[in-house]
This record gives C-alpha cells, structure tokens and sequence, in this order.
C-alpha cells in the first residue's frame, strides 16, 4: 500500500518538475539575448525604449500588428513631413507638378542603397506602387488611392504618377508612414504580393532590425548603407512593456532611457517624474484636437444658438487644466495653427455662463418655476454623452462638463462603451455628444475637411444642420482639388471660419506627445509626423 | 484502468461541442464587428466598402449555421485557422507562446506546493505557536490583496528599491522570481489552510491514537500515515488550479511583461479575433479534463478504495 502512495507522490511530483523543464527548455538561450538587450543601456551610444504592444512584422504595406514607429525606422517615403508641415525631399530629390495638378514626375535621390546593398530606383519604386495598388480596397481611406490612374518609370532614376483628377494632398499622403513606403527587391515573395508577407526587411532607412523576439523586445542597429546623415545613437533596443506602471518601474530603475508616446504613462505617473530632479520631461506641439461634437441633426442642437450656449457653457480652461494636469493644452481652434494652411486668425469662444443663460433663454430654452432642466414645447433640454469607458480623461471631461451643463439647466446622460461601439455609433450617426479626435499630422488638415463634406464618418452627420452646409461641401470639394496655393489658403481659412462660428465642433484641449528621459539622453526632438519614429534628433552623451 | 482514461478522454468531446457553441454564440451576440474590430486597432477608418470586404476575408458574410459548421470541421482537424490580425496560424502562435505560461504556471505550483505542505503541517502540529498565526497571516494576506496590486508592490520594493531583481521580462531565473511569488501566494493562502484542517481531522482519527499507543515516533505518524491521507483535498485543489494557472495568468503577465500566452488571449478579446479566441476556448476545455483526469488518477492510485467503488457501481 504504501508503495503505490510513493509512486502517486512521485508521479505529482515529477509531472510538476518535467512541466517546469518543458517550461524552462528554449530559455537559454534567450537569457543570453536578454542580457544583451538589458545591458544596452549601460553603453553610451545605445539607448533602451519601451512600447506597449510588440513591433509586428515588418512590412511596410500593410497594417496592424505592424507598429508605425518600428515602420518608419527601416522603411522611408518620398517626401517626408517636416516642422510645421513643410514637405521635405526624402527619396525623391525633387518633384514636379503638371499644370494640371494631376501628373507627378519624382526626382529620385541618387546613389540610395537598400540595408542590402541594392540599389533604390525608380523600377523598385514601381514595384512597391504596384504591391500597394493590387490592394486599393484596403488603401482607400488614404485620399489619393482611389486617384491614381498610372504609375510609370521614366528613366532609371524618374518616377511618374498620373491621377483621374488634380489632388493637391498628393505629397502629404505620400509623406505618411504606410503605405507608400519602399521595400527592397529581397524583401518580396516570389508572387510579388506583399499583403501576404514579406521575406526579409530591407528598407532604405537609418535603421535595421538586428534582433527580434516576439513580445519581449527588438534590437535595431545603424544602417551602414545609408544615405542621409547617420543617427548620433548605434543602437535602439525595444522592450515590449504592456503595463504603464511597469513601464515607470522600469524606467525609475534605469532599465529604459525613454518613455514616448501618448497617453503611455499615466497622468500622474508623468507628474511624478517630470517633478523628479533626476529625469527630464518634455511635451510636443499639438499632435492633434480633442473635440467635443455637438450633433446638429438632433433638433435641440440645431439651432446654433444652443451649440454656442454650451460652448461657452464651461470653464475649458479649468477643465483642461484639472483634468490633464497641464499634459493637454487647452483648444480655442478645431486645428492647431502647426499644420499646413491652418495658421488662421479665428475667435475664441471664451467662457461666459451668463451668456450661456440668456442664450437659451432667447432661444426658447427655459427654466420653468421650481425644476432644473430648461424646457421647451414639452421637451427637456437633455443629452446623451458617450466616451470611451477605458480612457479616464475622458471619463473626467464628461463628468465636469455634465456638472457645468447642469447649472445651466441642461441634463446630460453619461453613457461610457468600448471603442469599437461608439465608433460604431458614431457612423450610424446615433450620438448627441460624442468626443472626437482629428487625425493629427500628416493627415490634416484634408483629411478633416475631407470628413466634414462625406458623409458616413459622423462629422458630415454632425455638420447637417448648419444653414451653409452645401456651401461648406463645395469649398471642400474645391480645395482638394484646386491648384492654386493662395486660393487653398483662402479656402481653408473660410471653411475653418465657417466652422468656428457654427460651435457643432466644440474644440476642447490638444494633445500632446510625452517623453521622460534619463539625462545620458541629451537632445530630444518630437518628430512633426505623428507616426514617424523620435531617434533622428536624439543625442546622447559621448562615453 | 485505460478504459477508464479513454471513456474519460472521451468526454472532451461534447464538453468542447458545448463551449464553442456557446463562445460562437457570445461572439455574435456582442454589439461588437470583428471586421469593425479589426479596422479599430489598426487606425484604419471603417468605411463601408472595407468593412464589407474585410467580412467577406473572414468569412462573416456567410449564414451563421455554416460559420459555425466550418468552425467545427477545422477543430476537428485541429486546424484553429488564421488570426484575423496578424494573419499567421493561429496555432503557431498560441505554440510560441505556450511555454512562458506553462514555465510560470509550474514554477508557480511547485513553489507553493513547497511552502504550503510543511506550513501547513506545522500550523496543524502547533496549534496557536507563533507558527499557526504566521500561517494565518500570510493566508489572511494572500487571499485578500489583489494580484496586480501585489506584483506592483514586489516591484516597488525588491527591483526599484533593493534594485535586486529585474522589474520585468522573460531571461533567466531571476525574472521567474517576482512573477512565481506574485502567483503563488494566492495558492499558498488556500493550500495552507486546506492542509491545515485536514491535518488537524486526521488527528483525530483513532488510527493516530493506535500509532501512538504503539509507540510509533511522531514523526513517522505524521509523514507516513495522516499526511498521506490529509494531502488529498490539496491534490484536488492543485489539479484544479493547475489547469486555472495555464489559461489565467493574464493579469501577471500583463504586470510582469511576460510574454505569454494569457496577454495574447486579452489582446486577441478586444481585437474580436474570432480564430484565436476558439482555440483558446478549445485548449482551455481540455486541459481542464485533463487535469481534472490526472488528479483522480492520483486520487486513485493513493486510495484504491475510489475505482473499487466505481466498479461496483457499474
């Protein structure tokens, strides 16, 4: 009896231990790795970052899981987005535009060698337009996919492209990180399909992936064959750190030089170590709006009389400041004046309650004896507001504007719901109050002003029932597609104007780019394209 | 014996029937698209035409009576077909990161299985010693403070402060420190006092009085008789949790950045990855039976007297 319980103990027990040791098998070799990857920020001339989800493949044709940071280190455009969004020669050395607005002749750089040692040309060029272009459904929400007629080489080192009709925007699609971005000759499969994969990352970019493990970090070493001036760093490692607190942790032990990114630390999180005398902290310019939308199409809020009311109806100031502990500046304008055509001069609806009162008052709006929402014919003054149940700024936001609100006589409903269900609702154009984000460089301002003329992205939706509709769709239409630069400006400065005016987008606070960095880094510059990697301008301390 | 283990296997099959029916059933009742989902996560805006196409690539478009029948047939072949996002097998993915999870999960058991038998056992032995109440303490402890909260706290203290264990990360042994305690002391809380009770029953069972009178030392009694018989209860718990600990170390590995497979499971929830949710599902449904198996063979093997008495019932 008593040897079969010796047997049963050791059965457990070595089903345990044999578990444990498949666990284990295939760690040793890892150990190595992640040595070397923990050590990279004792060198001077390595920096160590973290990132919340893993890098992805490294395609640049395609999407998620793909990481658009990781993209821009290895694979680069044609013209690239600089401060202020002036568009700046990459791989193309200069450009030239038909009469027409619709015939584009690419310059390419010279002497451009692929991390493989290949050669970039305007045969590689075409090969990656036509990768792109054999999936155009999935492209189309870039404007210019759905524009391109014909894509030829001229000669070895000249590139054209023809559109079914003028696109001024051409450039700034072009400038973003997916998915006109090139790849090397070895990098394609046999079929030429790279929606299905790609065998190697070769891209013409500062940076090679030299070392990966799914989910736990990526190692990217200098390009020797590249063009443009080297980086000051030799080496990035990548540590996939899912969790923000982590993250800090992490970063407070002197495992990682740098924290980027947005809202990858938490608010107080950030307060903490920008307070901390040890690290420095930085902020970048407005990298895009949060707006407050005010849905026109709902009767109430038709009448712009309303939409100013509760415009004017908060402290945005106070809010803003509270509630993003100054990370988020606070917004007079839908756009900040950092993108192109947007540096206009509109006026700011400033905060004034009583204003608000006698607005609602004069627009039939009141408050009968006793009760405390405004009515009128019968009807309540009352709205819904969704947000994002997971993002705690906008929890708070929509808290203090319902209490704002609510002194003015108006009632708002909180309703919070996961990402995918309020865009969902968005779309189908069932929303009163809903916060919306604009795209952010180097996608606006066309891309905004594309959404507030088509419908089915809610902004049209939103923008229904102000009086100069139709004459906000054509100065939309038109802009796009004139060619004249004075007369874009002219365009955008009315269509912004128009919009200021008619409070259905209520602009609420910036956003903006974090960064804490350990003080071996010694220059930091935000990249002006949104999606683009922080390593070009990035300096450290010589060893 | 092995016609016991087959007719057990064989209930995996209609238990895995019922939980994809009723994970296909959750997924299509949520509010949520897949195509919609999937368009989200990779900041492409959803305009009709691509999500039409997108339902068309996964299948979405077809009747739900032959979405659910295909799903079937591929489980049947053990084919969990592709992830929707990163468009790789679905099994070569869960395979890659399999072993992290099984690593942590049985490091995680051993360790609390080495500190719970001889602390539960002594509490037992020294009823209300400082022994008792430490045992107490720590079960006080462990079954109240939530996990990510006392990963965060082990973080705090022994990486940033002592800056004596790495904060995160998969490498060498170090790393399964912080990451095996944080697990583990949930676990040491339940086994210590299930060990403990059960101790202190055997102890007054008249064969322990027999053993004394007999003059057999203490010890042997302990080690040889009453905890024999006591550790079953913690056997049972161990096999049930066994199975626990390889599907839901999520929140651990989410703290911990351990590249596993619960984090991959989350991710793949709010992504509405349909192929890769129903492998977990699959997966998770076996290796419960599966260990719910491997304990009553233990169970059985340490007490006969369990298949006898299945054996007459029949």
């Amino acid at each position: 009896m008593f040897n079969i319980h010796r047997k049963a103990a050791a059965l457990l027990g070595g089903l345990l231990l044999s578990i444990a040791l498949v666990g284990c098998s295939g760690s040793g070799d890892q150990s190595a790795d992640a040595g070397s990857a923990s050590n990279a920020s004792t060198s001077a001339k390595s920096i160590t970052m973290s990132w919340p989800r893993d890098i992805g493949t490294m395609n640049p044709h395609t999407y998620n899981p793909s990481q658009l940071f990781a993209q821009s280190m290895l694979y680069e455009p044609l013209v690239s987005y600089g401060k202020d969004g002036k568009l700046e020669p990459a791989l193309a050395e200069s450009w030239d535009i038909s009469e027409d607005g619709k015939t584009y002749t690419f310059k390419l750089r010279q002497n451009v060698k692929f991390s493989d040692g290949t050669d970039f040309n305007a045969v590689i060029v075409k090969k990656n337009f036509d990768a792109v272009l054999k999936h155009r459904d999935t492209h189309s929400w870039l404007g210019m996919v759905g524009l391109i007629d014909q894509t030829e080489v001229v000669d070895d080192m000249t590139f054209r492209m023809t559109l079914t009709e003028p696109y001024y925007p051409v450039l700034q699609d072009l400038s973003v990180v997916r998915p006109f971005r090139f790849l090397g000759e070895a990098g394609f499969p046999d079929n030429g399909d790279t929606s299905e994969g790609v065998k190697e990352a070769v891209g013409t970019g500062p940076w090679t992936l030299a070392e990966y493990k799914q989910d736990e970090y990526a190692v990217f070493k200098r390009n020797p064959n590249y063009w443009g001036t080297a980086p000051a760093i030799d080496e990035v490692t990548v540590k996939i750190i899912p969790d923000a607190e982590t993250r800090v942790a992490a970063f407070e032990k002197g495992d990682l030089d740098l924290i980027y990114g947005e809202g990858v630390i938490s608010l107080d999180a950030f307060k903490q170590l920008q307070e901390n005398e040890k690290y420095v902290s930085k902020l970048s310019d407005p990298v895009g709006t949060r707006n407050l939308l005010l849905n026109s199409s709902n009767p109430k809020l038709a009448d712009v009389r309303v939409r100013t009311a509760l415009h004017q109806g908060f402290n945005k100031k106070a809010m803003v400041e509270g509630v993003t502990l100054g990370l988020e500046e606070p917004a007079d304008t839908i756009l900040s004046k950092n993108y192109p055509y947007t540096n206009v001069d509109l006026k700011a609806v400033e905060y004034d309650a009583a204003r608000s009162q006698a607005l609602l008052d004069e627009a039939g709006w009141v408050l009968p004896a006793g009760a405390a929402v405004r009515e009128k014919d019968g009807q309540k003054l009352e709205f819904e507001l969704i947000f994002d149940k997971t993002d705690p700024i906008q929890k708070a936001m929509a808290e203090t504007i319902q209490a704002e609100w609510s002194g003015l006589g108006v009632k708002v409903n909180l309703t919070g719901l996961e990402l995918t269900v309020q865009i969902k609702r968005l779309k189908a154009n069932d929303f009163d109050l809903y916060f919306w984000y604009n795209y952010g460089a180097p996608y606006d301002p066309h891309s905004f002003v594309n959404v507030v003329a088509s419908p089915g992205f809610g902004i049209s939706e939103t923008l229904s029932a102000i009086p100069m509709k139709s004459e906000l769709d054509d100065m939309v239409h038109e802009v796009l597609s004139s060619t004249d630069e004075a007369k874009r400006q002219e365009l955008y400065g009315s269509i912004l104007e128009i919009l200021q005016e008619q409070s259905a987008i209520v602009p609420i606070s910036y956003i903006k780019k974090t960064a804490v960095y350990q003080p071996k880094i010694t220059d930091f510059v935000f990249p002006a394209n949104r999606d683009e990697n922080p390593f070009t301008g990035l300096t450290t301390e010589t060893p | 014996m092995i016609r016991y283990i087959g007719k057990r296997m064989m209930a995996i099959i209609p238990i895995v029937f019922i939980a994809t029916l009723v994970t296909f059933a959750l997924i299509h009742i949520s509010p949520v698209d897949p195509a919609e989902a999937y368009l989200t996560a990779a900041h492409i805006y959803p305009t009709p035409e691509l999500l039409e196409q997108k339902r068309h690539e996964f299948g979405l478009d077809r009747p739900l009576f032959e979405q659910y029948l295909n799903t079937l047939q591929r489980m049947a072949r053990f084919d969990f077909g592709t992830s929707y996002l990163t468009n790789q097998p679905v099994w070569n993915e869960v395979k890659a990161r399999l072993p992290a999870t099984v690593e942590l999960a049985a490091w995680s058991m051993l360790f609390s299985a080495l500190v719970s038998i001889p602390l539960g056992v002594l509490a037992a032995v020294y009823r209300n010693s400082w022994i008792d109440l430490l045992s107490r303490a720590i079960s006080y402890f462990g079954a109240s403070i939530p996990q990510f909260w006392l990963g965060y706290l082990l973080i705090f203290f022994f990486s940033v402060r002592l800056d004596l264990l790495p904060v995160e990360g998969r490498g060498d042994w170090q790393n399964l420190i912080l990451p095996t305690v944080t697990l583990s002391l949930v676990l040491i809380a339940v086994y210590t006092r299930m060990l403990r009770t059960s101790v202190l029953e055997q102890l007054q069972e008249s064969y322990v009085q027999y053993a004394r009178t007999r003059g057999i030392r203490e010890r042997s009694i302990m080690l040889k008789h009453v905890l024999k018989i006591a550790i079953a209860p913690l056997i049972t718990g161990m096999g049930m949790n066994m199975g626990k600990l390889l599907t839901g170390t999520i929140i651990v590995e989410q703290v911990f950045s351990w590249p596993g497979f619960g984090r991959y499971f989350v991710e793949a929830i709010f992504n509405r990855d349909i192929p890769v949710i129903q492998c977990y599902i699959f997966f998770a449904a076996c290796l419960f039976i599966v260990c719910n198996l491997i304990v009553d063979l233990i169970q059985t093997a340490m007490d006969p007297r369990i298949l006898a008495k299945g054996r007459a019932e029949h």
